[in-house]
Protein backbone atom coordinates (compact mmCIF):
# COMPACT_ATOMS: atom_id res chain seq x y z
CA UNK A 1 0.00 0.00 0.00
CA UNK A 2 1.24 3.44 -0.81
CA UNK A 3 0.64 6.58 1.19
CA UNK A 4 -1.55 9.14 -0.56
CA UNK A 5 -1.25 11.58 2.31
CA UNK A 6 1.78 12.04 4.48
CA UNK A 7 2.30 14.70 7.15
CA UNK A 8 5.78 14.94 8.65
CA UNK A 9 6.51 16.82 11.88
CA UNK A 10 3.85 19.45 11.18
CA UNK A 11 3.87 22.48 13.47
CA UNK A 12 0.97 24.90 13.25
CA UNK A 13 0.05 28.09 15.08
CA UNK A 14 -3.00 30.25 15.60
CA UNK A 15 -1.43 33.66 15.89
CA UNK A 16 1.17 33.14 18.60
CA UNK A 17 -0.27 30.01 20.15
CA UNK A 18 1.53 26.88 19.15
CA UNK A 19 -1.20 24.27 18.49
CA UNK A 20 0.50 21.40 16.65
CA UNK A 21 3.86 20.24 17.98
CA UNK A 22 5.15 18.03 15.20
CA UNK A 23 2.26 15.88 14.01
CA UNK A 24 3.15 13.04 11.66
CA UNK A 25 0.55 10.82 10.08
CA UNK A 26 -0.18 8.83 6.96
CA UNK A 27 -3.20 7.76 4.99
CA UNK A 28 -2.75 4.92 2.52
CA UNK A 29 -4.69 4.43 -0.66
CA UNK A 30 -8.23 3.19 -0.05
CA UNK A 31 -7.92 3.45 3.71
CA UNK A 32 -10.20 5.06 6.28
CA UNK A 33 -8.04 6.57 8.98
CA UNK A 34 -9.55 8.21 12.02
CA UNK A 35 -8.04 10.99 14.06
CA UNK A 36 -9.20 11.00 17.67
CA UNK A 37 -8.47 13.10 20.69
CA UNK A 38 -9.96 15.29 23.36
CA UNK A 39 -11.34 18.74 22.68
CA UNK A 40 -8.46 21.08 21.95
CA UNK A 41 -6.02 18.29 21.14
CA UNK A 42 -5.46 19.76 17.67
CA UNK A 43 -7.66 17.59 15.47
CA UNK A 44 -9.32 20.43 13.56
CA UNK A 45 -6.03 22.31 13.32
CA UNK A 46 -4.43 19.22 11.79
CA UNK A 47 -7.17 19.11 9.17
CA UNK A 48 -6.81 22.83 8.50
CA UNK A 49 -3.04 22.46 8.19
CA UNK A 50 -3.44 19.61 5.68
CA UNK A 51 -5.94 21.69 3.71
CA UNK A 52 -3.72 24.79 3.63
CA UNK A 53 -6.13 26.88 5.69
CA UNK A 54 -3.76 27.10 8.65
CA UNK A 55 -0.52 26.53 6.76
CA UNK A 56 2.17 24.59 8.63
CA UNK A 57 5.02 26.77 9.88
CA UNK A 58 7.35 23.79 10.04
CA UNK A 59 7.22 20.27 8.72
CA UNK A 60 5.84 19.10 5.41
CA UNK A 61 2.70 17.69 3.86
CA UNK A 62 2.76 15.46 0.80
CA UNK A 63 -0.48 14.51 -0.90
CA UNK A 64 -0.91 12.43 -4.05
CA UNK A 65 2.78 12.77 -4.74
CA UNK A 66 2.91 16.59 -4.50
CA UNK A 67 4.49 18.64 -1.74
CA UNK A 68 1.49 20.75 -0.76
CA UNK A 69 2.96 22.32 2.38
CA UNK A 70 2.90 25.88 1.05
CA UNK A 71 -0.02 25.56 -1.34
CA UNK A 72 -3.15 27.71 -0.98
CA UNK A 73 -6.31 25.78 -0.12
CA UNK A 74 -7.84 26.01 -3.60
CA UNK A 75 -4.82 24.36 -5.22
CA UNK A 76 -4.93 21.55 -2.68
CA UNK A 77 -8.65 21.08 -3.35
CA UNK A 78 -8.01 20.97 -7.10
CA UNK A 79 -5.32 18.36 -6.63
CA UNK A 80 -8.14 16.06 -5.54
CA UNK A 81 -8.64 16.68 -1.84
CA UNK A 82 -12.23 17.02 -0.63
CA UNK A 83 -12.72 18.83 2.66
CA UNK A 84 -15.80 18.73 4.87
CA UNK A 85 -15.15 21.44 7.44
CA UNK A 86 -16.06 21.36 11.10
CA UNK A 87 -19.49 22.91 11.54
CA UNK A 88 -20.29 22.10 7.89
CA UNK A 89 -19.91 25.73 6.71
CA UNK A 90 -22.90 25.67 4.39
CA UNK A 91 -23.42 29.01 2.62
CA UNK A 92 -26.64 30.04 4.36
CA UNK A 93 -27.59 32.69 1.77
CA UNK A 94 -27.32 30.30 -1.18
CA UNK A 95 -29.73 27.61 -2.25
CA UNK A 96 -28.76 23.94 -2.13
CA UNK A 97 -28.17 23.98 -5.89
CA UNK A 98 -26.08 27.15 -5.64
CA UNK A 99 -24.04 25.61 -2.81
CA UNK A 100 -23.29 22.76 -5.20
CA UNK A 101 -22.30 25.23 -7.93
CA UNK A 102 -19.46 26.73 -5.87
CA UNK A 103 -16.90 23.92 -6.41
CA UNK A 104 -15.57 24.00 -10.00
CA UNK A 105 -16.40 20.54 -11.36
CA UNK A 106 -13.47 18.25 -12.13
CA UNK A 107 -13.85 15.29 -14.47
CA UNK A 108 -14.68 11.99 -12.85
CA UNK A 109 -17.54 9.74 -11.80
CA UNK A 110 -19.15 12.32 -9.50
CA UNK A 111 -21.57 14.79 -11.04
CA UNK A 112 -24.72 16.52 -9.89
CA UNK A 113 -26.98 13.63 -10.95
CA UNK A 114 -24.90 11.10 -9.02
CA UNK A 115 -24.75 13.32 -5.93
CA UNK A 116 -28.53 13.68 -6.03
CA UNK A 117 -28.84 9.91 -6.35
CA UNK A 118 -26.71 9.46 -3.22
CA UNK A 119 -28.61 12.19 -1.33
CA UNK A 120 -32.17 12.29 -2.73
CA UNK A 121 -33.14 14.78 -0.02
CA UNK A 122 -30.80 17.36 -1.52
CA UNK A 123 -32.53 17.01 -4.86
CA UNK A 124 -35.93 17.50 -3.23
CA UNK A 125 -34.68 20.59 -1.43
CA UNK A 126 -32.43 22.02 -4.15
CA UNK A 127 -34.27 25.35 -4.23
CA UNK A 128 -34.16 25.87 -0.44
CA UNK A 129 -31.65 28.20 1.17
CA UNK A 130 -28.80 26.60 3.08
CA UNK A 131 -29.98 28.07 6.34
CA UNK A 132 -33.40 26.39 5.96
CA UNK A 133 -31.91 22.88 5.99
CA UNK A 134 -31.88 20.54 8.97
CA UNK A 135 -28.54 19.59 10.49
CA UNK A 136 -28.55 16.25 8.69
CA UNK A 137 -29.34 17.83 5.34
CA UNK A 138 -26.58 20.39 5.90
CA UNK A 139 -24.14 17.57 6.57
CA UNK A 140 -25.16 15.80 3.38
CA UNK A 141 -24.69 19.05 1.47
CA UNK A 142 -21.30 19.55 3.11
CA UNK A 143 -20.24 16.07 1.93
CA UNK A 144 -21.84 16.50 -1.52
CA UNK A 145 -20.01 19.74 -2.32
CA UNK A 146 -16.44 18.39 -2.34
CA UNK A 147 -17.56 15.15 -4.02
CA UNK A 148 -18.20 17.24 -7.14
CA UNK A 149 -14.45 17.91 -7.19
CA UNK A 150 -14.04 14.16 -7.73
CA UNK A 151 -11.47 13.97 -4.95
CA UNK A 152 -9.18 11.03 -4.26
CA UNK A 153 -8.84 11.90 -0.59
CA UNK A 154 -11.64 13.10 1.70
CA UNK A 155 -10.92 15.00 4.90
CA UNK A 156 -13.99 14.90 7.14
CA UNK A 157 -14.02 16.99 10.30
CA UNK A 158 -16.63 15.71 12.75
CA UNK A 159 -19.39 14.80 10.33
CA UNK A 160 -21.55 13.34 13.13
CA UNK A 161 -21.51 16.49 15.25
CA UNK A 162 -24.96 17.41 16.52
CA UNK A 163 -26.81 14.86 14.41
CA UNK A 164 -29.53 12.41 15.43
CA UNK A 165 -28.33 8.77 15.71
CA UNK A 166 -30.20 7.64 12.60
CA UNK A 167 -28.66 10.41 10.53
CA UNK A 168 -25.24 9.56 11.94
CA UNK A 169 -25.69 6.00 10.71
CA UNK A 170 -26.55 7.32 7.27
CA UNK A 171 -23.49 9.57 7.18
CA UNK A 172 -21.22 6.73 8.28
CA UNK A 173 -22.74 4.55 5.57
CA UNK A 174 -21.68 7.19 3.05
CA UNK A 175 -18.16 7.27 4.52
CA UNK A 176 -17.89 3.49 4.10
CA UNK A 177 -19.17 3.70 0.54
CA UNK A 178 -16.41 6.24 -0.20
CA UNK A 179 -13.85 3.54 0.52
CA UNK A 180 -15.63 1.23 -1.89
CA UNK A 181 -15.25 3.99 -4.49
CA UNK A 182 -11.50 3.88 -3.94
CA UNK A 183 -11.37 7.10 -1.94
CA UNK A 184 -9.00 7.47 0.97
CA UNK A 185 -10.58 9.06 4.03
CA UNK A 186 -9.22 10.91 7.03
CA UNK A 187 -11.98 11.16 9.60
CA UNK A 188 -11.93 13.37 12.69
CA UNK A 189 -14.49 12.30 15.24
CA UNK A 190 -15.61 12.93 18.79
CA UNK A 191 -17.67 9.75 18.63
CA UNK A 192 -14.93 7.21 19.28
CA UNK A 193 -16.86 3.91 18.98
CA UNK A 194 -18.49 5.13 15.80
CA UNK A 195 -15.25 6.08 14.08
CA UNK A 196 -13.32 3.00 15.29
CA UNK A 197 -16.19 0.99 13.83
CA UNK A 198 -15.56 2.24 10.29
CA UNK A 199 -11.83 2.98 10.36
CA UNK A 200 -8.91 0.75 9.39
CA UNK A 201 -6.34 2.64 11.45
CA UNK A 202 -6.42 5.29 14.14
CA UNK A 203 -4.29 8.12 15.45
CA UNK A 204 -4.90 9.74 18.81
CA UNK A 205 -3.79 13.32 19.27
CA UNK A 206 -2.99 14.75 22.66
CA UNK A 207 -1.83 18.30 23.19
CA UNK A 208 -0.78 18.75 19.57
CA UNK A 209 1.21 15.51 19.35
CA UNK A 210 0.42 12.02 18.15
CA UNK A 211 0.02 9.99 21.35
CA UNK A 212 -1.00 6.71 19.74
CA UNK A 213 -1.13 5.16 16.33
CA UNK A 214 -2.22 1.68 15.37
CA UNK A 215 -5.03 -0.32 13.90
CA UNK A 216 -8.55 0.70 14.79
CA UNK A 217 -9.31 -2.80 16.02
CA UNK A 218 -6.39 -2.81 18.45
CA UNK A 219 -7.36 0.58 19.83
CA UNK A 220 -11.00 -0.42 20.17
CA UNK A 221 -9.95 -3.48 22.21
CA UNK A 222 -7.92 -1.39 24.66
CA UNK A 223 -10.68 0.36 26.60
CA UNK A 224 -8.31 1.81 29.13
CA UNK A 225 -6.12 3.42 26.50
CA UNK A 226 -9.11 4.88 24.68
CA UNK A 227 -10.41 6.29 27.94
CA UNK A 228 -7.06 7.81 28.72
CA UNK A 229 -6.22 9.26 25.32
CA UNK A 230 -9.47 10.15 23.71
CA UNK A 231 -11.55 10.86 26.78
CA UNK A 232 -14.27 8.47 25.77
CA UNK A 233 -15.15 4.82 25.94
CA UNK A 234 -15.06 2.52 22.97
CA UNK A 235 -18.17 0.68 24.02
CA UNK A 236 -20.92 1.03 21.52
CA UNK B 1 -43.32 75.53 -10.87
CA UNK B 2 -44.50 72.00 -11.55
CA UNK B 3 -42.27 71.86 -14.56
CA UNK B 4 -39.31 73.14 -12.58
CA UNK B 5 -39.99 70.53 -9.90
CA UNK B 6 -40.21 67.79 -12.52
CA UNK B 7 -37.04 69.09 -14.14
CA UNK B 8 -35.13 68.98 -10.88
CA UNK B 9 -36.61 65.66 -9.84
CA UNK B 10 -35.58 64.10 -13.16
CA UNK B 11 -32.11 65.62 -12.86
CA UNK B 12 -31.92 64.23 -9.35
CA UNK B 13 -32.92 60.79 -10.56
CA UNK B 14 -30.15 60.85 -13.19
CA UNK B 15 -27.70 61.94 -10.53
CA UNK B 16 -29.08 59.19 -8.29
CA UNK B 17 -28.49 56.63 -11.04
CA UNK B 18 -24.80 57.60 -11.05
CA UNK B 19 -24.71 57.28 -7.26
CA UNK B 20 -26.38 53.89 -7.52
CA UNK B 21 -23.84 52.59 -10.07
CA UNK B 22 -20.99 53.83 -7.90
CA UNK B 23 -22.55 52.47 -4.72
CA UNK B 24 -23.06 49.04 -6.32
CA UNK B 25 -19.38 48.78 -7.21
CA UNK B 26 -18.32 50.03 -3.80
CA UNK B 27 -20.63 47.53 -2.10
CA UNK B 28 -19.34 44.61 -4.19
CA UNK B 29 -15.73 45.48 -3.44
CA UNK B 30 -16.47 46.08 0.23
CA UNK B 31 -18.23 42.76 0.73
CA UNK B 32 -15.87 40.40 -1.09
CA UNK B 33 -12.52 42.21 -1.07
CA UNK B 34 -13.12 43.89 2.33
CA UNK B 35 -11.72 47.07 0.81
CA UNK B 36 -13.22 50.50 1.38
CA UNK B 37 -12.30 51.70 -2.07
CA UNK B 38 -11.54 55.39 -1.72
CA UNK B 39 -10.17 55.29 -5.29
CA UNK B 40 -13.57 54.40 -6.72
CA UNK B 41 -14.04 57.97 -7.96
CA UNK B 42 -10.67 57.57 -9.68
CA UNK B 43 -11.95 54.60 -11.67
CA UNK B 44 -14.96 56.70 -12.67
CA UNK B 45 -12.54 59.32 -14.03
CA UNK B 46 -10.48 56.66 -15.82
CA UNK B 47 -13.61 55.29 -17.49
CA UNK B 48 -14.70 58.76 -18.58
CA UNK B 49 -11.33 59.88 -19.99
CA UNK B 50 -10.71 56.55 -21.73
CA UNK B 51 -14.09 56.92 -23.42
CA UNK B 52 -13.04 60.43 -24.47
CA UNK B 53 -9.82 59.02 -25.94
CA UNK B 54 -11.51 56.10 -27.69
CA UNK B 55 -14.50 58.05 -29.05
CA UNK B 56 -12.79 59.47 -32.19
CA UNK B 57 -11.75 55.96 -33.25
CA UNK B 58 -14.64 53.75 -32.21
CA UNK B 59 -17.51 56.22 -32.11
CA UNK B 60 -19.81 57.15 -29.29
CA UNK B 61 -21.35 53.70 -28.79
CA UNK B 62 -17.96 51.98 -28.86
CA UNK B 63 -16.58 54.47 -26.33
CA UNK B 64 -19.43 53.76 -23.93
CA UNK B 65 -18.36 50.10 -23.97
CA UNK B 66 -14.58 50.49 -24.09
CA UNK B 67 -14.30 53.20 -21.40
CA UNK B 68 -15.74 51.01 -18.61
CA UNK B 69 -13.84 47.94 -19.88
CA UNK B 70 -10.62 49.98 -19.71
CA UNK B 71 -11.42 51.03 -16.16
CA UNK B 72 -12.06 47.37 -15.27
CA UNK B 73 -8.75 46.26 -16.80
CA UNK B 74 -6.83 48.94 -14.91
CA UNK B 75 -8.75 48.01 -11.76
CA UNK B 76 -7.68 44.41 -12.16
CA UNK B 77 -4.03 45.40 -12.44
CA UNK B 78 -4.33 47.68 -9.40
CA UNK B 79 -5.91 44.86 -7.40
CA UNK B 80 -3.20 42.42 -8.41
CA UNK B 81 -0.24 44.71 -7.82
CA UNK B 82 -1.26 46.98 -4.94
CA UNK B 83 -4.18 45.50 -3.05
CA UNK B 84 -3.49 41.76 -3.07
CA UNK B 85 -0.36 42.05 -0.91
CA UNK B 86 -2.49 43.73 1.77
CA UNK B 87 -5.19 41.04 2.09
CA UNK B 88 -3.22 39.18 4.73
CA UNK B 89 -3.44 42.20 7.01
CA UNK B 90 -6.83 42.05 8.66
CA UNK B 91 -6.97 45.78 9.45
CA UNK B 92 -8.98 47.55 6.68
CA UNK B 93 -7.05 50.73 7.41
CA UNK B 94 -4.17 49.64 5.13
CA UNK B 95 -6.29 49.35 2.00
CA UNK B 96 -8.26 52.45 2.94
CA UNK B 97 -5.08 54.50 3.07
CA UNK B 98 -3.73 52.86 -0.07
CA UNK B 99 -6.84 53.57 -2.11
CA UNK B 100 -7.04 57.10 -0.69
CA UNK B 101 -3.53 57.74 -1.97
CA UNK B 102 -4.39 56.07 -5.25
CA UNK B 103 -7.37 58.42 -5.68
CA UNK B 104 -5.02 61.42 -5.42
CA UNK B 105 -2.53 59.86 -7.83
CA UNK B 106 -5.23 59.14 -10.42
CA UNK B 107 -6.60 62.66 -10.15
CA UNK B 108 -3.19 64.25 -10.60
CA UNK B 109 -2.25 61.92 -13.43
CA UNK B 110 -5.47 62.86 -15.19
CA UNK B 111 -4.64 66.51 -14.69
CA UNK B 112 -1.12 66.02 -16.02
CA UNK B 113 -2.22 64.10 -19.10
CA UNK B 114 -5.38 65.95 -20.11
CA UNK B 115 -4.98 69.29 -18.33
CA UNK B 116 -6.91 70.84 -15.45
CA UNK B 117 -9.66 72.41 -17.51
CA UNK B 118 -12.84 70.63 -18.43
CA UNK B 119 -13.20 68.80 -21.73
CA UNK B 120 -16.47 68.30 -23.56
CA UNK B 121 -17.68 64.76 -24.17
CA UNK B 122 -19.50 64.93 -27.47
CA UNK B 123 -22.89 63.27 -27.48
CA UNK B 124 -24.39 62.53 -30.93
CA UNK B 125 -26.71 65.30 -32.06
CA UNK B 126 -29.71 63.01 -32.21
CA UNK B 127 -29.33 62.19 -28.50
CA UNK B 128 -28.64 65.74 -27.39
CA UNK B 129 -32.01 67.18 -28.40
CA UNK B 130 -35.10 67.03 -26.20
CA UNK B 131 -37.61 64.34 -26.97
CA UNK B 132 -40.57 66.69 -26.41
CA UNK B 133 -41.08 70.43 -26.01
CA UNK B 134 -43.13 70.16 -22.83
CA UNK B 135 -40.52 68.10 -21.03
CA UNK B 136 -37.66 70.08 -22.53
CA UNK B 137 -35.20 68.61 -20.02
CA UNK B 138 -35.69 65.00 -21.14
CA UNK B 139 -33.12 64.55 -23.87
CA UNK B 140 -32.49 61.34 -25.70
CA UNK B 141 -29.16 61.12 -23.92
CA UNK B 142 -30.74 61.23 -20.50
CA UNK B 143 -33.15 58.48 -21.47
CA UNK B 144 -30.15 56.50 -22.72
CA UNK B 145 -28.48 57.00 -19.33
CA UNK B 146 -31.53 55.65 -17.53
CA UNK B 147 -31.76 52.70 -19.92
CA UNK B 148 -28.08 51.80 -19.70
CA UNK B 149 -28.07 52.01 -15.91
CA UNK B 150 -31.09 49.71 -15.85
CA UNK B 151 -29.36 47.29 -18.22
CA UNK B 152 -26.19 47.32 -16.11
CA UNK B 153 -28.13 46.69 -12.91
CA UNK B 154 -30.15 43.84 -14.42
CA UNK B 155 -27.01 42.40 -15.97
CA UNK B 156 -25.23 42.49 -12.63
CA UNK B 157 -28.12 40.79 -10.88
CA UNK B 158 -28.27 38.05 -13.53
CA UNK B 159 -24.53 37.57 -13.20
CA UNK B 160 -24.77 37.17 -9.43
CA UNK B 161 -27.81 34.92 -9.65
CA UNK B 162 -27.21 32.73 -12.66
CA UNK B 163 -23.48 32.30 -13.27
CA UNK B 164 -20.97 30.23 -11.29
CA UNK B 165 -18.81 33.35 -10.98
CA UNK B 166 -21.65 35.33 -9.43
CA UNK B 167 -22.65 32.49 -7.12
CA UNK B 168 -19.04 32.18 -5.93
CA UNK B 169 -18.88 35.94 -5.32
CA UNK B 170 -22.03 35.71 -3.18
CA UNK B 171 -20.66 32.69 -1.32
CA UNK B 172 -17.34 34.45 -0.80
CA UNK B 173 -18.88 37.51 0.81
CA UNK B 174 -19.88 35.30 3.74
CA UNK B 175 -17.15 32.67 3.88
CA UNK B 176 -14.21 33.11 1.55
CA UNK B 177 -12.17 30.41 3.29
CA UNK B 178 -14.71 27.68 2.55
CA UNK B 179 -15.00 28.87 -1.05
CA UNK B 180 -11.24 28.41 -1.33
CA UNK B 181 -11.35 24.96 0.29
CA UNK B 182 -13.86 23.96 -2.38
CA UNK B 183 -11.30 24.58 -5.10
CA UNK B 184 -12.14 28.13 -6.18
CA UNK B 185 -9.16 30.36 -6.94
CA UNK B 186 -10.06 33.15 -4.57
CA UNK B 187 -7.25 35.39 -5.80
CA UNK B 188 -8.83 35.34 -9.24
CA UNK B 189 -12.31 35.69 -7.73
CA UNK B 190 -11.34 38.82 -5.81
CA UNK B 191 -9.55 40.28 -8.84
CA UNK B 192 -12.60 39.74 -11.05
CA UNK B 193 -14.90 41.18 -8.40
CA UNK B 194 -12.72 44.27 -8.05
CA UNK B 195 -12.71 44.65 -11.83
CA UNK B 196 -16.50 44.29 -11.87
CA UNK B 197 -16.81 47.12 -9.35
CA UNK B 198 -14.46 49.27 -11.44
CA UNK B 199 -16.48 48.44 -14.57
CA UNK B 200 -19.57 49.93 -12.92
CA UNK B 201 -17.58 52.98 -11.82
CA UNK B 202 -16.24 53.39 -15.36
CA UNK B 203 -19.76 53.19 -16.76
CA UNK B 204 -20.92 55.85 -14.31
CA UNK B 205 -17.98 57.98 -15.49
CA UNK B 206 -18.76 57.65 -19.20
CA UNK B 207 -22.43 58.40 -18.68
CA UNK B 208 -21.74 61.30 -16.32
CA UNK B 209 -19.28 62.76 -18.82
CA UNK B 210 -22.11 63.21 -21.32
CA UNK B 211 -24.11 65.18 -18.76
CA UNK B 212 -21.45 67.04 -16.79
CA UNK B 213 -18.42 67.06 -19.11
CA UNK B 214 -14.94 65.85 -18.16
CA UNK B 215 -12.84 67.30 -15.36
CA UNK B 216 -10.07 65.61 -13.36
CA UNK B 217 -11.93 65.93 -10.03
CA UNK B 218 -15.27 64.76 -11.48
CA UNK B 219 -15.16 61.65 -9.30
CA UNK B 220 -14.92 63.64 -6.08
CA UNK B 221 -18.44 65.02 -6.25
CA UNK B 222 -19.81 61.51 -6.79
CA UNK B 223 -17.80 59.42 -4.35
CA UNK B 224 -19.06 60.77 -1.03
CA UNK B 225 -22.77 60.57 -1.96
CA UNK B 226 -22.11 57.01 -3.13
CA UNK B 227 -20.80 56.04 0.30
CA UNK B 228 -23.86 57.74 1.76
CA UNK B 229 -26.05 55.69 -0.60
CA UNK B 230 -24.56 52.48 0.84
CA UNK B 231 -25.14 53.61 4.42
CA UNK B 232 -28.70 54.72 3.67
CA UNK B 233 -29.49 51.55 1.71
CA UNK B 234 -27.84 49.24 4.20
CA UNK B 235 -24.28 47.90 4.15
CA UNK B 236 -24.18 44.48 2.51
CA UNK B 237 -27.35 44.92 0.47
CA UNK B 238 -26.93 45.56 -3.25
CA UNK B 239 -30.60 46.39 -3.70
CA UNK B 240 -30.17 48.83 -0.82
CA UNK B 241 -27.23 50.49 -2.59
CA UNK B 242 -29.40 51.14 -5.65
CA UNK B 243 -32.33 52.33 -3.58
CA UNK B 244 -30.09 54.57 -1.46
CA UNK B 245 -28.48 56.09 -4.54
CA UNK B 246 -31.77 56.89 -6.25
CA UNK B 247 -33.28 58.20 -3.03
CA UNK B 248 -30.57 60.70 -2.20
CA UNK B 249 -30.29 61.78 -5.84
CA UNK B 250 -34.01 62.44 -6.01
CA UNK B 251 -34.01 64.23 -2.65
CA UNK B 252 -31.13 66.47 -3.73
CA UNK B 253 -32.93 67.24 -7.01
CA UNK B 254 -36.21 68.14 -5.35
CA UNK B 255 -34.44 70.27 -2.74
CA UNK B 256 -32.81 72.26 -5.54
CA UNK B 257 -36.25 73.51 -6.56
CA UNK B 258 -36.98 75.04 -3.18
CA UNK B 259 -33.64 75.83 -1.63
CA UNK B 260 -30.69 75.15 -3.96
CA UNK B 261 -28.08 75.86 -1.29
CA UNK B 262 -29.27 72.86 0.74
CA UNK B 263 -29.27 70.36 -2.13
CA UNK B 264 -26.02 68.79 -0.98
CA UNK B 265 -26.72 69.04 2.73
CA UNK B 266 -29.98 67.15 2.35
CA UNK B 267 -28.04 64.00 1.40
CA UNK B 268 -26.26 64.03 4.73
CA UNK B 269 -29.45 64.93 6.55
CA UNK B 270 -31.06 61.76 5.14
CA UNK B 271 -28.05 59.75 6.25
CA UNK B 272 -28.32 61.26 9.72
CA UNK B 273 -32.01 60.39 9.98
CA UNK B 274 -31.44 56.83 8.74
CA UNK B 275 -28.56 56.32 11.16
CA UNK B 276 -30.66 57.51 14.08
CA UNK B 277 -33.91 55.74 13.20
CA UNK B 278 -32.60 52.60 11.48
CA UNK B 279 -28.84 52.24 11.88
CA UNK B 280 -28.58 49.14 9.70
CA UNK B 281 -29.96 51.10 6.72
CA UNK B 282 -33.17 50.67 4.78
CA UNK B 283 -32.46 47.09 3.63
CA UNK B 284 -29.59 46.36 5.96
CA UNK B 285 -31.03 43.10 7.22
CA UNK B 286 -30.99 41.53 3.82
CA UNK B 287 -27.32 40.81 3.38
CA UNK B 288 -25.92 40.38 -0.08
CA UNK B 289 -28.81 39.44 -2.31
CA UNK B 290 -30.83 37.21 -0.06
Amino acid sequence: MSAVLQAREVHAFYGKSHILHGVSLEVNEGEIVTLLGRNGAGKTTTMRALMGLTPPRMGSVTMLGADTTRWPAYRIARLGIGYVPEGRKIFPNLTVLENLTVPPPRPGPWNLARVFKLFPRLEERQGQLGRQLSGGEQEMLAIARPLLLNPRIMLLDEPSQGLAPLVVQEVMGVVKSMREEGLSVLLVEQNVPLSLGVADRAYVLDDGKVAYSGTAAALAADHELVQKLAGATAES
Amino acid sequence: MTQLLLFNAFNGLIQGAFYALMALGLALILSLNSVINMAHGGFLVIGAYLAYVFAPYVGFAGAIVLGPLGAAAIGMVVERVLIRPLYKRPDPLYTLLLTFGLALVIQDLTRTIWGPTGLPFEVPQILASPVSTVFFFITGYRLLVVALVAVAVIGLFLLLRRTPLGIRIRAGTLDLETVSALGVNIYMLRALNFALGCLLAGLAGVLAAGVLGLTPPMGNSLIMPSFVAIIVGGVGSLVGAILGGLLIGLAAGITTTFYPAASEAVIYLIMLIVLVVRPRGLLGHEGLFE
